[in-house]
């Protein structure tokens, strides 16, 4: 963390990861962390956030606001800020710093994020109520971007939930990248759920680095919404033996924007299983993007991985990139993955119209029911409906 | 014909059939029951040379010794096993699947390969058995097939196989009553004094339709119990209860049955 | 040399007359590749302005391009300035009789039951009994010139039907396609041409077996089919006998024209040398193959892939014009030390074009085997179509399988559809397959080729029988 060299260089359509990526935009970005920023948040943005109650950190341009915020504790539950720690306890969130950067973004991120969210469970809890942190980009300039990180640790055989959202403030162009850190611990559970809805004028990049001791389990949901670029990118590490990941996402793209999935699943323990279930609905001009990797380390035996890619195209101008990739080293291993694009069933539609239903609210019908079968598997009610009514009001 | 002699089979340290005797005379048919657990796959597994079992004991048919044996050389020597559930291999075709058995086995003994004409005759005589239409030769391996399908197929190779020994493991499961009746009267068929039979079954309903010899018990991997028929027929009034959950060294004859 | 062997040298050589009687006195031109190297190899085989022309500017670009380097492939790095690339036609040796030809060979030959003329033929061996090969070569030739199809080297092509060969030389696969595909087309030597005139259906499959004679074609070979509007043909490269060559870098480029109506189906069974088990001294193949589907035409590839030290290669379509299909069926098996990174492209431009893959992957010992796909659905190409299959079979758990497909779809009329799954043989299968009395051997090539059936359907008989015997020698060893 202490190392400010960012040896790497920008992407480009040569990096596989960056293949599809809208890189005028990219490019355009101030890489450097924005100085000084305004921590303020507009009453509009915060209405913005799903209606939860209980602890709640809140990140404005990568500095947690502490009047924003709720350092409500249950039993089993310690919050604290990357800030804090590193004064009190950085050998803790030193994994969190010491990874390989996959990019630029990420080797700023680790070089120079000062601040963030620490959330622990302690072994055997069950914290019920599901945790916040809520990322507020409001660039002070054009362009600036603003870096933040994430470190989640559930204990042994503990259970959390943790609903991570990016939004912001339109008045400036700018960007945002956060590098979140989670760490499962033998048996233990964690509920994730990353919303992304920022203004059209904003890049977000959500890194999520995942590494699951024995018997534990992920189950992540990632909905890519907002900004002109979002990119939502899981790297999950089965450690240990007998881990489960579920990972499962909604992409819905109006306008130019670019919504991008990077997910890569690497089994390096027996007998996990990894399911990974992404949507995408691109209406406009909007492109989509799913690359996701099942990555199978030799001596992973036992491996049961599945991965599906379903895209919808509903206008003319989108465009729909996938990328379903399978990385095999071991020969005892059931992995299969599935993509597919289409567009709407023109049965299904005639099928709701002789019934007496509207041509756009039958479409609007079998667009929903397309994305409910992701969101129908999200337990907190208070994001299931905040989904529902963000991709409701977009597609009239 | 078959002589079993002691044999102990364990799997992952766990012990399955704890030294089991019998002995199968030319032309006989053995029927063994036994309740769920009781180790009658892994007798039929452990006459056809399964791996993953730790086996002791002695088993012999016609004087040879067959646990020494890899499974295609007791194939050779005459052992054909009905598996419970028969094995799908995805694009390979039936008959050729048949043919390349037929004629590896064939060639193990010293003996002319078949040629396809001859191959398609005996095939032919085998469906007929089954009662199975012509393209079913022509279909993968299982693939694809309904439960009765498979059984009669499993009956079909071994119509063509001609073993000296036939172990049909659960041949009746998940059967309705027109399949068994197809597939007992296949079997029917096959009896004769050169071959040997051991029919495993749960339930007493197949050997209405192939009536065994000689009927076993097989509770916690021994045979506890042998008698004819009959002694099928009393388990199906009564179950295994008689059998199970006492001491089997004190276990008084039982009522109906001939010993 | 005895009288019969004079005919088939007659019969084979007779046309490289143009091609190679020029009179400069160097036989093999010193390593290294400049402009003087396309030069000097344009004028050993006498060949017009504008293909000179042509050949400087691929040399020009391939020296701007970079070796790909995205393939899943582990390359030592090739010295483009130590091969040597041109060198005259090498006779084969001509040998005595079957004996002296290398028992390995001779026994690949016996395990894939391949007839003893074609064996000879293949091996160059001196034929007494030759009537058969000879009456089977000269037959052809009259059947194909009654058609009206022509089916020759390139060489003579280019001194024959130059018109043809400019009309279409390069009109899919441009000269700076790829960096392979560039040195190619700066230095290709030798190759097919074919060319089916209008509403004629080819009256036998063209064989490159028919063509084979003593020479080597060399390392850059160069082939181009051209079917005219509602002609049809079946095309097949290569045959499942050993193929050994000193030279270690394959580059071919192939390009197919399927004009209006018309059908191309390209069989291709390659079984080049793929080293030894650690590897040493097997053939880096590295191929360009693309088609270009006009209205309602149809071009298939179907391959078998069990050779070559490191294989790239991705046989493409362009389905340009409306209602055009294109499909790929590919077999590629890894064993050894093996790397196969190869897979197809389908590019859908046109309206209600529709293109199917099926793809078996087979990794055996430390071979890693990459199905490396692109299936791109332009904006214009309403109601494009496409299925995608995709299986990988794992024999063993020091080899690897790869899927890496990419779709891109603009069109929201485009239907997608990608499966793959990945699996290794059942330990059920094997015993289920013992038990009827076959050997673990036998039941694993017969699973093995069960697994491959789809592809090995779309093969001509007789090679798909060869293929199969191909599958089972190379997995020889496999079992452990």
């Amino acid at each position: 963390m202490s190392t400010a060299t960012v040896p790497l260089a920008r992407p480009t359509r040569r990096d596989e990861a960056w293949r599809y990526a809208p890189h005028k935009v990219l490019d355009q970005l101030v890489l450097e962390p924005q100085a000084n920023a305004d921590t303020s948040v507009a009453d509009d943005v915060l209405a913005q956030l799903p209606e939860l109650d209980g602890a709640k950190l809140v990140i404005v341009n990568g500095i947690v606001n502490a009047e924003l915020s709720n350092f409500d504790e249950p039993a089993g539950l310690s919050l604290s800020t990357l800030a804090q720690k590193r004064n009190t306890n950085a050998s803790a969130i030193a994994a969190h710093f010491g990874g390989q950067p996959a990019d630029v973004f990420e080797a700023t991120n680790q070089a120079s994020a000062a601040d963030g969210a620490v959330i622990t469970v302690a072994d055997d809890a069950q914290v019920t109520q599901p945790i916040q942190v809520v990322h507020i980009a409001s660039p002070g300039s054009a362009n600036a971007t603003s870096y933040a990180g994430v470190v989640i640790h559930v204990g042994q055989g503990a259970s959390a939930s943790v609903v991570e959202t990016h939004v912001g403030n339109a008045a400036n162009a700018g960007g945002s990248h956060v590098l979140t850190t989670v760490t499962l611990g033998q048996g233990a559970t964690l509920n994730h759920l990353v919303l992304q809805d920022a203004p059209s004028n904003h890049v977000v990049i959500s890194q999520v680095s995942v590494s699951q001791e024995a018997n534990s389990t992920y189950n992540a949901h990632a909905f890519n919404l907002g900004a002109s670029y979002g990119r939502l990118a899981f790297d999950v590490a089965l450690s240990g033996n007998s881990a489960h990941t579920d990972l499962s996402g909604l992409y819905f793209g109006f306008g130019d924007q670019t919504l991008d999935q990077q997910v890569t699943v690497t089994h390096d323990a027996t007998n996990c299983t990894s399911r990974q279930s992404f949507r995408g609905v691109l209406d406009d001009q909007s492109a989509g993007i799913f690359n996701g990797g099942i990555d199978v380390r030799p001596g992973a035996d036992g491996t049961d991985a599945e991965q599906a890619n379903d895209n919808l195209i509903l206008s003319d101008r989108a465009e729909a990139n996938s990328q379903p990739r399978l990385e095999i080293l071991a020969d005892d291993v059931a992995c299969k993955h599935g993509s597919t694009v289409g567009q709407l069933d023109d049965t299904a539609l005639y099928y709701l119209r002789s019934r007496g239903i509207g041509a756009t609210q039958a479409r609007r019908l079998l667009i929903d029911g397309f994305a409910h079968q992701v969101l129908d598997t999200v337990e907190i009610e208070a994001v299931r409906t905040w989904v529902s009514k963000r991709i409701g009001q977009s597609d009239a | 014909m078959l002589h079993v002699k002691d044999l102990t089979a364990s799997i992952g340290g766990t012990q399955i059939l704890r030294g089991l005797n019998l002995d199968v005379g030319a032309g006989e048919v053995h029927a063994i029951m036994g309740p769920n657990g009781s180790g009658k796959s892994t007798f039929a597994h452990a006459l056809a040379g399964r791996d993953g079992y730790d086996i002791s004991g002695t088993v012999t048919l016609e004087g040879e010794d067959l646990l020494d044996m890899e499974p295609e050389e007791r194939a050779a020597a005459g052992v054909f096993m009905g598996f419970q559930y028969p094995v799908e291999i995805p694009g390979v075709n039936n008959m050729y699947f048949l043919r390349t058995a037929l004629n590896s086995v064939r060639k193990a003994r010293g003996e002319d390969e078949v040629s396809a004409r001859e191959f398609l005759k005996v095939a032919q005589k085998a469906m007929d058995l089954v009662e199975m239409k012509k393209d079913f030769l022509n279909r993968a391996v299982n693939a694809g097939f309904s439960g009765g399908e498979k059984k009669r197929n499993e009956i079909l190779q071994m119509a063509v196989m001609e073993p000296k020994l036939a172990v049909l493991d659960e041949t009746d499961s998940g059967l309705d009553i027109d399949a068994l009746r197809i597939i007992a009267s296949g079997v029917n068929a096959l009896r004769g004094p050169d071959r040997s039979m051991i029919v495993i079954t749960h339930y007493q309903r197949l050997l209405d339709y192939i009536k065994p010899d000689y009927v076993h018990v097989l509770v916690d991997g021994k045979i506890v119990e042998s008698g004819d028929h009959t002694l099928a027929l009393h388990l199906e009034d009564h179950g295994y209860a008689d059998f199970v959950n006492h001491d089997l060294d004190d276990a008084k004859p039982l009522s109906g049955v001939s010993s | 040399m005895s009288e019969s062997l004079r005919e088939i040298e007659e019969l084979t050589e007779a046309s490289y007359e143009y091609g190679f009687s020029t009179d400069l006195d160097t036989d093999i031109a010193p390593p290294g590749l400049t402009e003087d190297t396309v030069r000097l190899i344009a004028a050993k085989k006498n060949e017009p302005d504008w293909l000179l022309e042509w050949r400087l500017k691929a040399f020009e670009a391939w020296k701007t391009m970079e070796e790909p380097d995205w393939a899943k492939l582990d390359i030592e790095p090739i010295d483009y300035q130590a091969l040597s690339y041109w060198a005259a036609p090498k006779q084969k040796p001509v040998l005595d009789s079957m004996d002296d030809v290398d028992p390995e060979i001779r026994d690949m030959f016996d395990k894939l039951g391949i007839p003893l003329h074609e064996q000879k033929m293949l091996s160059n061996v001196a034929v007494d009994a030759i009537v058969d090969s000879v009456s089977v070569t000269t037959t052809f030739k009259e059947t194909l010139a009654e058609a009206g199809v022509i089916f020759c080297s390139f060489s003579e092509a280019v001194q024959d039907h130059p018109d043809l060969v400019r009309e279409h030389l390069g009109s899919v696969v441009p000269v700076r396609d790829n960096f392979f595909a560039a040195l190619n087309s700066a230095v290709f030597s030798d190759g097919s041409f074919c060319y089916i005139p209008k509403g004629v259906r080819c009256p036998m499959e063209l064989s490159t077996y028919f063509r084979i004679n003593s020479q080597n074609t060399g390392q850059f070979e160069r082939t181009l089919i051209v079917a005219e509007d509602d002609s049809h043909v079946s095309y097949l490269e290569g045959c499942t006998a050993p193929q050994r060559d000193e030279n270690q870098l394959h580059a071919a480029v192939v390009e197919l024209v399927a004009k209006d109506r018309s059908e191309i189906k390209y069989s291709t069974v390659q079984n080049w040398y793929p080293g030894d088990e650690n590897g040493l001294g097997g053939i880096y193949n590295f191929v360009t193959k693309r088609g270009r589907a006009h209205e309602d035409a149809k071009i298939s590839w179907t391959q078998v892939e069990t050779g070559s030290a490191i294989t790239w290669k991705y046989p493409s379509v362009i389905l340009q014009g409306d209602r055009s299909v294109g499909e790929f069926y590919s077999v590629a098996l890894s064993s050894k030390r093996q790397q196969a990174d190869t897979g197809t492209k389908m590019i859908h431009i046109g309206a209600d074009t529709t293109s199917s893959i099926i793809s078996k992957g087979i990794s055996a010992g430390r071979g890693q085997n990459t199905y490396r796909g692109l299936v791109k659905v332009l904006r214009s190409a309403e109601n494009a179509r496409n299925y995608t299959q995709c299986d990988s079979l794992l024999l063993g758990s020091d080899c690897g399988a790869h899927t890496i497909p990419y779709i891109e779809a603009k069109n929201p009329t485009a239907q997608i559809e990608h499966e793959a799954s990945t699996s290794k043989v059942g330990e059920d299968q094997l015993y289920y397959c013992r038990q009827r009395g076959m050997s673990e051997e036998d039941a694993m090539s017969m699973i093995v080729n069960g697994f491959c059936r789809e592809v090995f359907n779309e093969l001509p008989m007789e090679f798909a029988v060869e293929a199969q015997r191909l599958l089972s020698v190379s997995l020889e060893g496999s079992v452990g």
